[in-house]
């Protein structure tokens, strides 16, 4: 068999350099399709503008969210104050921003961990089956029988109010999910006929979990994760405004309704704006999350 | 000494419908570079024994219940799993039925065929890349350097089953197991694929157990084959001798069964009428009777045993049992003659067909419950 002139000038370079060009189009196709849907460009665009704004929050702000001016107390929303002032004087505006830090950064945080210690128990179970399986799903079942939030604030009491022991509270009500997700996915993985190919070619079952199972996990978990983040700013920010997240005077969308609750009915501007930031950062996350789900779903793969 | 010998290989899969004798007791040797077909019907326990020689059947489901698999002197089955792992790919390669799902969709190709040198060879980078670009070229894909980087949907049916070829053969195994490998296929790809997998292993002197339910398949492509039904072997003979004299009923079935009369010399199409049995239960006579038009009262309480023929059809006295003077095996009461092989169906003066299954269960003799 002769050697086509193609391959002679590629070599064995040419298709290391081949594998990196076929990742990086891939990656930008699914962009594409993102793109292509208007709900979930504008999903992108939010989600991109709200990180955006938290990291770059301290070059954005008008007033230091912290700083008290006790003359300009619960101003109405002005040229100088966008967003009006609360009950001690600070820049609402300014809060707001600031808040996406805390919310993008809990929501990171808590599907990190959960995707994370979702994903191990799920391989385990998927892949072992038998009393493995059973033992790891019957404790999955023993969490997912609490209402989620009501196991959160439990377990966020239990740990102390703070910020950061919030976080692990909903992570640990949040792995759950991932564990059945992707147990649920190696099931039906672990009988394809790839699976008993790679083994027919020597793997061993580690290579086979991490290499050929776990892969073809990624887009699910990728999927389940995106449409995750709006619900984790939510929760947070519910354990926040019960007082078990986030501490006032923190800038935090939650525990900001939770002390503007006060002064709904004369200045309700002081809730209305954290709101309406938990109702966007939420809103654009899930967009994004459909848009990812449409994008990667298998009938594009043709 | 055989390169393989099956010894009395037995297969049982325990389901919650109970136990399947999916091998019952088959035994076949093999030389090196030699090629073998096992033919039957789907669920004949052709597949069961390929993945039992891996040591891959399904579990907790399926297991070895008897036998052994000696492979180059070892025996398969008392092995380590850490022993087998090294040996599957490396000696022993196995090519599945449906290209489709056989390859991993979110690694590209390049990734799959350059695991297998790397999970055994120490080629490494730049020289396992080289080694897999060669590879494709060798099975005929196209610009093989830049389908390396090429998902398995961007390929073909038949392409993909070259590339099960290429990962297949890529450590010149010593035996390959091609289970139904065309069957999934185009009609117009399967002569193709046949011919590349006959080509490369005949190179590396890669001995081959070819799997199909088509005896039109291996005409051509194996030196000898086994015909299975419910787990037992009921005949096998030279892939020539099994053509030209056929003598088990359901050999002559298959032949009957192959739509390209003028190519095997047989005139008539004659469907095998039923379907094999479950299994569920060992069978007390031949598991064919229910389908057989030859059977006779014998055929309902034993279970005829596999034993050598001479070419005049009587028993022969010195065993063959690989390479071209293999001696033809048959398992049956009451064989099919030439005239009835080419035939399809009993012609004996006052032998009276035996009714089709549809029509047996009411006239089911008594000696078929004992």
């Amino acid at each position: 068999m002769t050697t086509p002139p193609m391959a002679q000038l590629a070599g064995p370079a040419g298709a290391e350099a081949a594998f990196r060009t076929g990742r990086r189009r891939r990656a930008v196709t699914t962009a594409g399709r993102v793109l292509a849907n208007p709900l979930s460009a504008i999903g992108l665009v939010l989600a991109l503008v709200l990180i955006l704004i938290a990291l770059a929050a301290p070059l954005l702000v008008p007033y230091d969210p912290l700083t008290i001016d006790a003359a300009n107390r619960l101003l109405p929303p002005s040229p100088t104050h966008p967003f009006g002032t609360d009950e001690a004087g600070r820049d609402i505006f300014s809060r707001v921003l600031y808040g996406t830090r805390p919310s993008l950064l809990a929501a990171t945080v808590i599907l990190g961990l959960a995707s994370v210690v979702g994903t191990v128990i799920g391989l385990v179970a998927g892949f072992r089956g038998g009393r493995v399986d059973e033992l790891l799903m019957r404790l999955t079942d023993m969490f997912l029988a609490f209402p989620a939030l009501v196991l959160a604030m439990g377990a966020a009491a239990a740990l102390g109010p703070s910020f950061f022991n919030a976080m692990i509270a909903i992570a640990i009500v949040w792995w759950p999910w991932y564990a059945r997700l992707v147990r649920g996915q190696v099931l039906h993985l672990k009988h394809e006929l790839f699976v008993d190919a790679a083994r027919v070619a020597g793997a061993s079952e580690r290579r086979i979990v991490l290499r050929h199972i776990l892969p073809n996990c990624w887009t699910p978990i990728i999927v389940q994760m995106s449409l995750d983040v709006g619900y984790a700013i939510l929760t947070m920010a519910s354990l926040s405004f019960i007082g078990l997240g986030a501490q006032p005077p923190a800038p935090e969308w939650g525990a900001m309704v939770a002390v503007g609750r006060d002064y709904i009915l004369d200045q309700p501007w002081y809730v209305a704006f954290p709101g309406m930031a938990i109702f966007v950062a939420v809103m654009a996350f899930n967009l994004l999350g459909d848009g990812l789900q449409e994008a990667l779903s298998p009938r594009w793969r043709r | 000494m055989a390169l393989l010998a099956l010894e009395d290989l037995t297969v049982r899969f325990r389901t919650r419908g109970g136990t399947v004798h999916a091998v019952n007791g088959v035994s076949f040797d093999l030389e090196a570079g030699e090629t073998l077909g096992l033919v039957g019907e789907s669920g004949c326990g052709k597949t069961a024994t390929g993945l039992a020689m891996l040591r891959l059947l399904p579990r907790p489901a399926g297991r070895v219940e008897g036998g052994r698999v000696v492979f180059a002197g070892r025996d398969l089955l008392s092995l380590s799993e850490a022993e087998m792992r090294d040996l599957r790919g490396r000696e022993i390669a196995m090519v599945f039925q449906d290209p489709m799902t056989s390859l991993n969709p979110v690694l590209t190709i390049g990734t799959q065929l350059i695991e297998t040198l790397v999970a055994h060879r120490q080629l490494r980078g730049a020289a396992a890349r080289g080694r897999a670009i060669e590879l494709l070229e060798i099975v005929g894909i196209p610009q093989a350097a830049r389908s390396l980087r090429r998902y398995p949907h961007q390929f073909s049916g038949g392409m993909r089953q070259r590339v099960m070829i290429a990962i297949a053969l890529a450590l010149a195994p010593r035996l390959l197991i091609a289970d139904e490998p065309t069957t999934a296929l185009d009609v117009t790809i399967q002569a193709q694929v046949l011919e590349l997998i006959e080509e490369l292993t005949r190179e590396s002197g890669t001995a081959v157990i070819l799997i199909t339910h088509d005896l039109g398949v291996v005409a051509g492509r194996t030196q000898r084959i086994c015909v299975m039904y419910a787990g037992f072997v009921v005949e096998t003979a030279t892939t020539r001798q099994l053509f030209a004299a056929p003598r088990h009923p359901y050999t002559v079935g298959l032949l009957h069964s192959i739509p390209r009369p003028q190519a095997t010399g047989i005139g008539e199409l004659i469907p095998i009428e039923g379907a094999p049995p479950e299994q569920l239960t060992a069978p007390s006579g031949c598991p064919f009777a229910p389908r057989c038009a030859w059977r006779i009262a014998a055929c309902w309480v034993d279970n005829p045993a596999l034993v050598p023929l001479t070419r005049d059809g009587t028993v022969a006295g010195e065993v063959v049992n690989t390479g071209p003077q293999a001696t033809h095996r048959l398992a049956c009461h009451n064989p099919a003659s030439a005239e009835e092989a080419r035939a399809g169906r009993p012609l004996r003066p006052g032998f009276e067909a035996a009714p089709p299954p549809t029509d047996i269960l009411a006239v089911q003799p008594a000696g078929s419950a004992a």
